[in-house]
């Protein structure tokens, strides 16, 4: 792990206090049907029958420290305001939110 | 949708001013004393320069403390004050500046040259150090990194000091006139 990474967990993100951001972002249609597309091939990969084959071996497991759960990490982010909306050829996420 | 799409991600990265037009967000990024830090000591052996740490202060100026080996003169320690310049704005003020305000003296010139010629080895064109200022042309730099995608992204960049902390004011913005 980055010792920058390494430290910002062993400091639970405090160094990073007062970080905020406000504005919106917009993602277009062509982007949106790629995350499904995208999403579609992940779904039919992992849904395909396994075969008579021999199993591969297992990958090896990550031997660095785990990284904090998203859910703890979400928790430092306080949300003043959330919108979504659309409009003609693109997604808007409004978004006021600081650490 | 055709068989070769690209992954989102993929996407993105080509073509980010495309694919968010209409994006516009203010980025405010505190980095304290011992995050900064933190990156400096994770930074390449660098021989010539032993010690290298920042030391932000109020009122919009911080201290750089630099420790390096200078031809001649040996070890030369310096604590150097740099206030941040006007802000980055694409594409008519390309440069990131802080001016030195305190801390090189008069015969400080090999110790300058030596740095000039460290940057120059490591780092593209478009830093220089001389014993006014830094400065640093963000946009030779992002594409030099592999950043050039981003680089119109980049509406404006502004680094400010307060006690313990610099402060990034980064505002992105994805507009067709940019990206056409």
């Amino acid at each position: 792990m980055h010792p920058v990474l390494r430290h910002l967990l062993d400091t639970d993100f405090a160094d990073l206090k007062g970080s905020k951001i406000s504005g919106q972002i917009a993602l277009t249609d062509e982007l949106i049907n790629l995350g499904l597309h995208d999403l579609l091939g992940q779904l039919t990969k992992a849904a395909a029958p396994a075969s008579d084959s021999p199993a591969p071996a297992s990958a090896p497991k990550p031997t660095g420290p785990a990284l904090p759960d998203p859910k703890l990490l979400l928790q430092k982010l306080q949300v003043a305001h959330l919108k979504y909306r659309t409009e003609a050829g693109r997604t808007i996420l409004e978004i006021e939110a600081g650490v | 949708m055709p068989a070769t799409a690209l992954s989102p991600l993929t996407a993105l990265l080509k073509d980010p001013g495309g694919y968010l037009e209409g994006t516009d967000l203010q980025i405010t990024l505190p980095l304290t004393r011992a995050l900064l830090n933190e990156v400096l000591a994770a930074r390449p052996a660098h021989p010539p320069v032993k010690e290298l740490y920042l030391d932000p202060e109020e009122n919009n100026r911080f201290r750089v403390h630099l420790a390096a080996n200078a031809p001649v003169l040996g070890t030369v320690s310096r604590r150097i004050t740099l206030v941040p310049g006007p802000a980055v704005t694409f594409p008519a003020q390309p440069w990131l500046t802080f001016s030195i305000v305190d801390g090189l003296k008069f015969l400080d010139k090999p110790l300058i040259n030596l740095l000039q010629g460290q940057v120059e080895a490591r780092l593209p064109s478009g830093i220089v150090i001389n014993s006014k200022f830094i400065r640093i042309h963000l946009p030779a730099l992002m594409t030099y990194l592999g950043y050039q995608q981003l680089v119109p992204l980049l509406h404006s960049l502004r680094v400010s000091s307060e006690a313990n902390r610099l402060l990034l004011h980064v505002h992105l913005r994805a507009d067709s006139t940019l990206t056409a």
